[in-house]
């Protein structure tokens, strides 16, 4: 399910949520990463010990959440921009979400934004209460969202509205705008597999890992099925780009 | 839901498109092209895209200058949505054995004399078209520039598009399960949609020709082998012409997207149609790249994938209705090259069913010529 459509299941949310006593006692981190990956940063950027340590780097991070202060350091040192903070304790009726933002242009503070779910679809109407980009942060910047508090584990994103147009680019590598996406699809072309052939979206260097999703949203909007069901294109080696002079031994892959 | 068609053609590829087409254009009705999966989805899709006139039989040769004279206009041929991408940068064909050096020289002398502009190059005269080459490998060259390459999903779709426009109906996403007969006559083709009943099947199926074959009661004598291919990330432009050689088993060419596109061929590869990819073929690939094109080994592999070649005992493909089933016809057994001759395949297959003189005499290019032992050998494959 999350391999093919990026959501993690009901079960998957409830085993990373912090208890509600927790959450009544300030801010917390919500570590929303479900796959065994390579990746530690989580670990080692928390100066309170409050992620166990990886026995194997490839484990998925363990929180103790009566040691989580919430800092949000690990928020900015993921990589994978799969760190949340939720603060239920912001006021009476308000949580406050800190969202990881790498995208341009960044939220004025102030505005009303669309508070979006993890299938990216709208839920209510968010203030964004703060915009943190320090140095430190190393261009991810933190976006805090005021919400309903009995949204705080569910937003996860938000819409700048009329951000997405036919300019938005779906297909960052080879340049695939969403406009251009909608008029093959508009064509007939209906699974991602043609997609990626007829437009190249999907095999440049990040191969797929950005638009696939993003793709398969469109075409289940366009054709009425269930991205969970839609076919999905092969995954191909290599995993990570690497130099050809670096397979026969020769060459530095950097 | 059943139907009746004038005529089934069984594959989406760049052939079964290109039949469609040109039999639409001579004023054929009702005709049906069954894919599998999507156009282009097979060998099509997988292929290394290029197209070359420099072949060493004067059969090869003149299919392939008929198909580069037909891309030469596509566009305004087919009057194309997206631009087929073709681009004639030639193609560098190096000759690394004495053996080759002789082989070159002959085909050289074949193709000047059917109109083909190839010319017989020393190494380092080679080594100017691509510099970044390493000459001390090789012992001559053969270059052809009207030789070159395009996209084949584009090339596929515009010839799609172009024969729906003729009134031609595609059914994706359906598998035919059956071919019916009578009488030593072709009926029909069941299909996971349906049957559609007809006088006349092309079997244009690629690797799956012999299993249509198998459905009709016909013999295919073909078998699909899987051949390997990698892709680079897109860089400035740095190499014109495709570079090739059979000795050394390596094609190599960028595309005019900026990636380089490289395979080579492998006696043991797989026959039993799996198109997964191996970790050998990534590192031979490399080895013989950064070896002959030192240049390159700075450039990174993004992907790599697998498709198969249709092959015939001779590397020539088969033409042609059988002597067994009456209105089943085949166009298959590209063994690796049934991209760039696509164009003669439509244009030779439709004028072969409607039984008029063939612009070029394919009449040994038959299934049977393979009973009679007339095989016409292809030296130049990779």
């Amino acid at each position: 399910m999350l391999e093919r459509t990026g959501i993690p299941t009901k079960a998957e949310i409830e085993s990373i949520t912090p208890s509600d006593e927790r959450r009544r006692k300030g801010p917390v981190a919500v570590i929303e990463c479900f796959q065994k990956i390579p990746c530690n940063p989580c670990y080692t950027s928390c100066k309170f010990g409050a992620i166990r340590e990886f026995k194997d780097i490839n484990e998925r991070p363990v929180l103790d959440f009566d040691k989580c202060t919430g800092c949000g350091i690990c928020v900015v040192n993921c990589p994978g921009l799969a760190i949340f903070i939720i603060d239920e304790t912001y006021s009476d009726t308000e949580a406050l979400v800190k969202i990881p933002y790498e995208f341009v242009p960044l939220p004025d503070e102030g505005i009303f934004v669309t508070a979006l779910n993890r299938e990216g679809k709208p839920i209510c109407r968010a203030k964004v209460v703060k915009v943190q980009n320090a140095k430190f942060q190393d261009k991810t910047p933190v976006v805090s969202l005021a919400v309903p508090k009995e949204y705080s584990m569910e937003v996860r994103f938000f819409n700048i509205d009329d951000y997405f147009s036919d300019s938005t680019y779906i297909c960052r590598c080879e340049e695939l705008t969403l406009g251009e996406l909608r008029e093959l699809i508009r064509m007939g072309y209906r699974t991602l597999d043609e997609i990626k052939r007829i437009s190249r979206a999907g095999m440049g260097p990040c191969q797929g890992r950005t638009c696939r999703q993003l793709i398969m949203q469109e075409l289940a909007k366009a054709t009425g099925q269930k991205m969970e069901e839609m076919p999905m294109t092969t995954f191909r080696p290599p995993v990570k780009a690497i130099k050809l002079g670096a397979l026969t031994g020769g060459v530095d892959n950097e | 839901m059943n139907k009746t068609a004038n005529v089934v053609i069984i594959g989406g590829g760049i052939s079964g498109c290109s039949i469609a087409y040109n039999l639409a254009k001579k004023g054929v009705k009702n005709i049906v092209v069954i894919e599998k999966q999507y156009l282009a989805s097979g060998s099509t899709g997988r292929c290394g895209a290029g197209i070359r006139m420099q072949w060493g039989t004067e059969r090869n040769c003149l299919l392939a200058k008929l198909s580069t004279e037909f891309y030469e206009n596509a566009n305004e041929e087919l009057e194309v949505v997206h631009d087929i991408e073709f681009k004639q940068g030639g193609y560098l064909i190096v000759a690394a054995t004495e053996k080759e050096v002789e082989q070159f020289k002959k085909n050289v002398a074949l193709q000047n004399s059917l109109g083909i502009p190839t010319v017989y190059l020393s190494p380092k005269e080679a080594k100017e078209i691509i510099p970044h080459m390493d000459e001390s490998k090789i012992l001559g060259a053969t270059f052809c520039p009207k030789d070159g390459h395009l996209n084949p999903f584009y090339t596929t779709e515009a010839f799609a598009i172009a024969a729906k426009r003729l009134g031609v109906e595609f059914m994706t996403y359906t598998t035919v399960t059956g071919i019916t007969t009578k009488n030593g006559k072709v009926t029909g083709v069941h299909t996971d949609k349906g049957y559609i009943s007809t006088p006349i099947i092309v079997n244009a199926a690629g690797g799956y020709s012999k299993i249509i074959g198998q459905m009709a009661g016909v013999d295919v004598p073909i078998y699909a082998q899987r051949h390997q291919i990698l892709v680079t990330e897109p860089v400035e432009p740095l190499q014109d012409p495709m570079y090739m050689s059979f000795a050394l088993n390596i094609y190599c060419q960028q595309t005019p997207h900026g990636s380089f596109i490289m395979g080579r061929g492998d006696d043991n590869e797989p026959t039993d149609m799996r198109i997964t990819s191996s970790w050998q073929f990534m590192e031979e690939m490399a080895k013989t790249c950064c070896e002959l094109l030192p240049l390159l080994s700075k450039l990174r592999v993004i992907r790599q994938w697998a498709g198969l070649y249709t092959m015939t005992e001779d590397a020539h493909p088969i033409y042609g209705g059988v002597k067994e089933l009456e209105g089943f016809y085949l166009a298959c057994g590209f063994s690796g090259h049934g991209f760039m001759l696509g164009p003669a395949t439509g244009l030779l297959m439709a004028e072969t069913i409607l039984g008029e003189t063939t612009t070029i005499d394919i009449s040994n290019l038959d299934k049977d010529r393979f009973e009679r032992g007339e095989l016409i050998l292809e030296p130049s494959v990779v």
